[in-house]
């Protein structure tokens, strides 16, 4: 043994496990942020429609599953579903059946129920007379919703909806006490086997950390090109822009499209 | 003795109400606009102006009364309101320019959605309405990058877009800064020479005497003159709008 809290050897050995356990959390993470993005919108609409019924629903479903831990309604539903006979029997095994998919689901329950005040949040954000001008230049709702409100609101929303994202990856770790094996079960197994306390665990922080951390980078670019706009600086805009050429007085073929040759002439 | 009387009317409102909960904001608005026509709507400020244009494409809906533009009656109904805004172009206080998108694809967002044409056409058609507000060489920035008169010409520019046989302007110059104001106002003169039909509201009593046909002046709700602009300024009938006229004329 080293001075080192840490085997190196065992961590080595185990890191293709440890790789395969990571992946499960990265496959759970960017599947329920998938669903997630329809969930959240279709959930956020119904508790901002007019209509009262729906409305409350969406409020009733929001206060409810936000309220539950997750850890509870992962047992629930992984164990607890299969106590009826009528699920066991039934065509819904083929979903209730499996670990992952009661995973996903009660994921993306949790995970959609965040979101939603979130959504919400940035979509009121987004100033009225924006919405008022597109109005008055004869944009359909459909549009002006598609076009405009929820364009802005993305970017409002960007970075409250990164935190979810971090604290999200790092919780899909309980999914590991349903027999999914994930980053977290990995570590736990190799402990029981050699009862190190500390390598398995650091080597999955690390990997947790490089992980997160990734997502981190992923969000930092999207939100420079998504707000681009907002940079006033030239010579910065062009290094976070896809190569474009900057605008001068004379309009930039390659940015704008074919149409610039007949334009050119009369503007010249 | 109006030189106009004789073109068809753009915009009719008769006996018009709206109602902010129990507060009446406009009360019996009689108004009939010919084409072609300028008019400066003036008043106090909550005087209701801006309600009054912004019933016209049905940013507000109106209470009472009817409301008719181009021929298109003015209801609930979707398709009404839809057609109305085609012919209506409206500037803002605010410009309201979308600001993730470029000055171009502010002007050309609308045209592509709704009409229907090509990319290329409604380029040139951007290209065309943005060198008419002498701003063309701003096509690629975004508008947090240009001045409030800039954008407001854009602003301009993408209602033309639409080309629309009239125009609304809501307070166009009021949160500009003093010196920008006469480019936006030197735009909208243009813009009336070349025939629009126009209904401003505006503290611009300069432009107004240079530009309107008519002036309209409101107060708590209502119309209280209409008159020609030179007798509008010289001889105003009301006491509410000589002690106006005096006001903002110093």
């Amino acid at each position: 043994m080293s001075g080192l809290p840490i085997d190196p050897h065992l961590a080595w050995v185990n890191l293709p496990a440890m790789g395969h356990g990571l992946l499960i959390n990265i496959i759970m993470t960017f599947l329920t942020l998938g669903i997630g993005l329809f969930t959240s919108l279709l959930v956020t609409l119904a508790r901002m429609s007019k209509n009262r019924v729906i409305s409350a629903v969406a409020g009733l479903y929001v206060v409810f599953f936000r309220g539950v831990p997750l850890l509870i309604l992962l047992y629930l539903v992984y164990y607890g579903l299969g106590q009826i006979e009528g699920v066991r029997k039934g065509p819904l095994w083929l979903i209730f059946g499996s670990a992952f998919s009661c995973a996903i689901i009660c994921l993306v329950l949790n995970h959609t129920a965040f979101m939603v005040e979130v959504v919400r949040g940035a979509l009121e954000a987004v100033p009225v007379g924006l919405i008022e001008a597109s109005r008055a230049l004869g944009i359909s709702p459909r549009h002006v919703f598609f076009r405009i409100r929820l364009p802005l609101a993305m970017r409002y929303g960007l970075k409250a909806y990164q935190n979810e994202v971090v604290m999200f990856a790092k919780g899909t770790a309980v999914v590991g006490t349903i027999t999914v094996v994930d980053l977290t079960a990995v570590a736990n197994g190799v402990f029981e086997e050699t009862y190190d306390p500390f390598t398995p665990i650091l080597t999955a922080a690390a990997l947790y950390w490089v992980f997160v951390n990734t997502v981190r980078i992923g969000f930092y670019r999207l939100d420079q090109h998504l707000n681009r706009h907002l940079i006033t600086d030239e010579m910065q805009r062009r290094s976070v822009v896809v190569p474009k050429k900057a605008e001068t007085s004379r309009p930039s073929p390659v940015a704008i499209g074919i149409a610039i040759p007949a334009v050119r002439e009369r503007v010249l | 003795m109006n030189r106009s009387s004789d073109r068809p009317i753009a915009v009719q409102l008769s006996g018009v109400d709206k109602y902010y909960g129990a507060f009446q904001a406009l009360s019996r608005i009689d108004l009939e606009v010919r084409k072609g026509e300028k008019i400066v709507i003036c008043g106090p400020s909550g005087s209701g102006k801006s309600t009054l244009i912004r019933c016209i494409n049905r940013l507000e809906p109106h209470d009472c009364g009817r409301i008719v533009v181009n021929g298109i009656e003015l209801t609930s109904d979707p398709r009404s309101i839809e057609d109305v805004r085609l012919e209506v172009g409206m500037v803002f206080q605010q410009f309201n320019l979308f600001p993730h998108l470029t000055i171009i694809e502010n002007c050309m967002l609308a045209p592509r959605l709704t009409r229907g044409r090509s990319k290329e056409a409604t380029e040139k058609l951007a290209r065309f309405y943005l060198e008419r507000v002498h701003i063309g060489d701003q096509a690629l920035k975004y508008p947090s990058q240009l001045s409030g008169g800039q954008q407001q010409r854009v602003a301009i520019a993408r209602a033309l877009c639409m080309e629309p046989p009239i125009m609304l302007f809501d307070e166009p110059t009021s949160s500009l800064d003093p010196e920008m104001i006469n480019e936006v106002l030197q735009v909208m003169e243009e813009l009336a020479n070349d025939g629009m039909t126009m209904i401003c509201v505006t503290h611009e009593m300069g432009f107004a005497r240079r530009v309107a046909n008519r002036c309209v002046f409101m107060d708590k709700g209502e119309i209280v003159e209409i008159a020609p602009t030179e007798e509008f300024f010289a001889a105003p009938r009301s006491d509410r709008l000589r002690a106006f006229i005096a006001q903002i004329l110093h």
